[in-house]
């Protein structure tokens, strides 16, 4: 990035800048009289105002802002074994909109991000079919394509919650969820390449990368809206999202979204590969565990204000916002609560509503500088709703891990900090 | 690619052509499997084959020249694989019987097979040692493209013209689907990918282990993550145990507790493990790993218990039937589908009762000791 990392503003937490941005402001407020004659902001000329910033070539592939440093993914170490194999999350809390930026796309690896050159990929379909067959990467951008925007979410987002509330943001409690437009050519243009025999009924999906991932998928959800997609928001995928072919399954589980796709099987039954057994299969309290639960449910979570969004500006106007989405459809409608479930509101949806996307909506309220207690509530497009905690509690007890897509509540104290609580 | 490299290759290709007469007829395999003893210090063939000095050569015919798989090849070989040599009866003859001249610069260490018939009857010997050949008229249809237009620069996405559609438009392959994209893949190379393992034992190869060598193959390979009884170091999955518990407060969800079937395990290791070198076992070495760990689950109770493709459907694993369908939509939360409440849904101020700050899990500089609940996996 060149000189723009000298302005950056340190590795403070975003919270550390909020808060010292507000004692700022309080200082000034205070002192007011200094600068009676306006704010030195305006009335002082500024040195960007006046010397030369970086030319054109500064950075050849463009950067956010230096001051949105904090604006990145992290990760909670003690989840797992090994960065290697394990997982980061999306700061849905800084991120407005339905598109999520490719480099902030939260991270799951098995065995690290393999790298591929798109010379030396190959893309196998053997199995029930009639010719089995090997593509190349440019033989697959011979085939119409199409542009698509869909959520992905890994089916364990929000799993740390099952027992209470545990992660203080939203980035940490439902960061494993993105959405991008892809564009790739549909799965079932390509099966039809081949010819899927008459006894298929499965797929397996299987990766390049070191953990050869697969997942076995029924061959009617490979032959309606799944895609091999090769670019996200435009450009080439990231090689953490699967560079340079990754498969979309659409509203399922990101577990099946194979990165590095490398083969595709025909079969007539399901694998059982450790993906779809040991793991991405949800215990229930009886002993007894679903399997292939593969569509995510409807879901909703406020991402500002939220712990690590808090609100700064005391009382008055005050944005209320959130991501809504359904592996079912559309989302037709979300309702927000600001006193912890008593009452409701129908927010705003705004931007497009996309099957099987993110949606964005907005409550814009006038905030008494009372304590808040902020929920959300989605409805989608088949009227499944989404779920209190102890509503899937009883269901399912604490121990599925997975699909866990509860209503999810926020405290947003007088002083503006929020924090992850739950209410009775 | 140097211009006389290229030059040396072609010349040698066309030589190598002329030889095609004298051994059509009549090879003899076995003769053939005597004559590779000469090969077999440096190059392994058949299941579970390795790189040794030389490249191992599973999937020869058909495999364009310095493409075996993590083989550190000279740059004259990988060269003439850019330029579309592609391994068959004609230029493996070529190569055999002139090592040195046929490629200027390549580092196998061997004077060549002098006589024709050698030649004839190691290859089809190895033909069959190797995994099979493609259709010949594949072979040809890759070789004329290079040798025809061989000053080209290759098609970016396409280095290898064997592997591209290229391939596809000029063979006699009967065009397939509708965009008649992509080509036919290859017996050798479906082998060599398609390795997945079904409950009902589809996909096992054929052979065995025993427990205990299982358990020193564990040691070598598994212990540091997943301790030397399966019980899991750190936060790596632990394998053995927890039988029993899938009820309990915190379910120990193992190979034995939890996994429905053994073909998983095998599936799975050959695979995926060790982690960090995948691949790096035989099927053989996975067959006995697999054993073991039947043994450390008490699935199986003899210590020197050996697995094999021929008992694996005997052994079931306990929780079996301890899954099923998927049924979310039927719970109460999901199947009223009512009209939410909007107004007065709770009786009186809502209180609450839990707090993410008394745990203090959430990463920041303050807690890097802290520990929560609940894993992605």
């Amino acid at each position: 990035m060149g000189k723009t990392d000298d302005r950056r503003p340190g590795g403070a937490t975003r919270r550390a800048f909020m808060t010292s941005a507000l004692a700022g402001g309080a200082a000034l407020a205070a002192t007011g009289r200094s600068w009676a004659e306006g704010d030195p902001l305006i009335t002082e000329i500024q040195d960007w105002n006046r010397y030369l910033g970086d030319g054109v070539d500064a950075a050849p592939y463009g950067m956010p802002s230096a001051f949105e440093a904090d604006v990145i993914r992290r990760d909670v170490p003690w989840l797992t074994a090994d960065p290697v194999s394990s997982v980061n999350f999306t700061p849905l809390h800084a991120l407005d909109g339905i598109i999520t930026p490719n480099g902030l796309c939260f991270e799951r690896h098995h065995a690290g991000t393999a790298l591929i050159d798109p010379a030396d990929y190959r893309l196998m379909i053997n199995g029930l079919v009639d010719t089995p067959l090997v593509f190349t990467m440019s033989d697959l951008k011979r085939f119409p394509r199409e542009n698509r925007v869909y959520f992905l979410e890994c089916a364990a987002n929000s799993g740390m919650e099952w027992r209470g509330s545990q992660l203080n943001g939203c980035q940490f409690t439902h960061g494993m969820v993105h959405c991008v437009m892809y564009t790739g050519v549909p799965l079932r243009t390509l099966l039809q390449e081949a010819g899927v025999r008459t006894s298929g009924k499965w797929l397996l999906a299987e990766g390049a990368d070191a953990s050869a991932m697969t997942r076995s998928i029924p061959l009617e959800k490979a032959l309606d809206d799944c895609l091999v997609a090769f670019a996200m928001n435009g450009e080439a995928l990231r090689p953490e999202q699967g560079y340079p072919v990754r498969l979309c399954v659409p509203g399922w589980e990101g577990n099946m979204w194979v990165k590095w796709l490398r083969r595709l099987e025909v079969g007539d039954k399901p694998w059982a590969q450790r993906e779809e057994t040991s793991k991405y299969t949800d215990l229930l309290e009886n002993g007894i565990a679903r399997r292939h639960t593969f569509l995510m449910d409807v879901k909703s979570v406020i991402t500002s204000p939220s712990p690590q969004a808090p609100v700064t500006h005391g009382k008055g106007p005050l944005v209320i916002t959130g991501l809504a989405w359904s592996g079912s459809g559309t989302i037709s409608r979300v309702d927000v609560s600001i006193d912890g479930g008593r009452n409701w509101k129908t927010a705003r949806l705004d931007g497009p509503s996309l099957p099987k996307a993110l949606h964005r909506f907005y409550l814009d309220i006038e905030w008494d500088g009372s304590e808040l207690l902020l929920q959300s509530r989605a409805m989608d497009e088949k009227g499944y709703i989404q779920p209190t905690k102890d509503e899937l509690r009883a269901a399912r007890g604490v121990n599925s891990i997975y699909h866990n897509n509860s209503i999810q509540t926020w405290q947003v104290r007088q002083d503006g900090e929020v924090e992850n609580v739950e209410v009775s | 690619m140097s211009k006389s490299r290229k030059v040396a290759f072609g010349l040698a290709f066309a030589a190598g052509l002329v030889l095609l007469p004298q051994w059509a007829s009549a090879a003899d395999a076995a003769h053939g499997e005597k004559i590779f003893a000469r090969c077999k210090a440096c190059h392994a063939v058949g299941e579970g084959a390795k790189n040794r000095a030389g490249p191992q050569l599973n999937g020869i015919f058909g495999r364009a020249a310095g493409s075996a798989e993590d083989y550190r090849y000279s740059d004259a070989m990988k060269d003439a694989g850019a330029q579309g040599l592609v391994w068959n009866d004609d230029t493996l003859a070529a190569y055999l019987a002139a090592p040195k001249n046929f490629i200027k610069g390549n580092k196998m260490a061997f004077g060549g097979l002098k006589k024709p018939a050698d030649v004839a009857d190691l290859l089809d010997w190895l033909k069959t040692a190797s995994g099979g050949a493609p259709a010949a008229e594949e072979e040809m249809a890759g070789l004329s493209k290079t040798t025809g237009q061989g000053s080209k620069e290759p098609v970016p996405g396409n280095a290898a013209p064997h592997a591209g559609s290229d391939m596809a438009e000029a063979s006699s392959e009967p065009p397939h689907g509708t965009y008649n994209l992509g080509r036919r893949a290859t017996d050798a190379e479906v082998a060599a990918w398609d390795i997945d393992v079904r409950p009902d034992g589809t996909g096992l190869p054929v052979g065995q282990g025993n427990a205990i060598d299982g358990e020193a193959l564990f040691t070598e390979h598994c212990a540091a993550c997943h301790g030397d009884f399966g019980e899991g170091t750190g936060r790596w999955p632990v394998l053995a145990g927890g039988q029993g518990t899938l009820t309990n407060d915190r379910p120990v969800k193992t190979i034995g507790s939890y996994w429905p079937y053994l073909s998983t395990v095998y599936d799975y290791v050959r695979r995926a493990m060790p982690f960090g070198n995948a691949r790096a076992l035989n099927n053989d070495d996975v067959y006995a790993i697999t054993a073991y760990l039947l043994y450390l689950n008490d699935v199986v109770t003899e210590d020197d218990f050996t697995l094999s493709n021929e008992n694996f459907g005997d052994i079931h694993l306990p929780n079996e039937d301890g899954f099923k369908p998927d049924d979310r939509l039927e719970e109460p939360e999901y199947a009223g589908k009512a009209e939410p409440c909007m107004s007065e849904c709770k009786r009186g101020p809502v209180k609450v009762d839990m707090r993410a700050a008394v745990l203090d899990v959430t990463p920041d500089a303050d807690n890097g000791e802290e520990v929560g609940s609940g894993s992605v996996d």
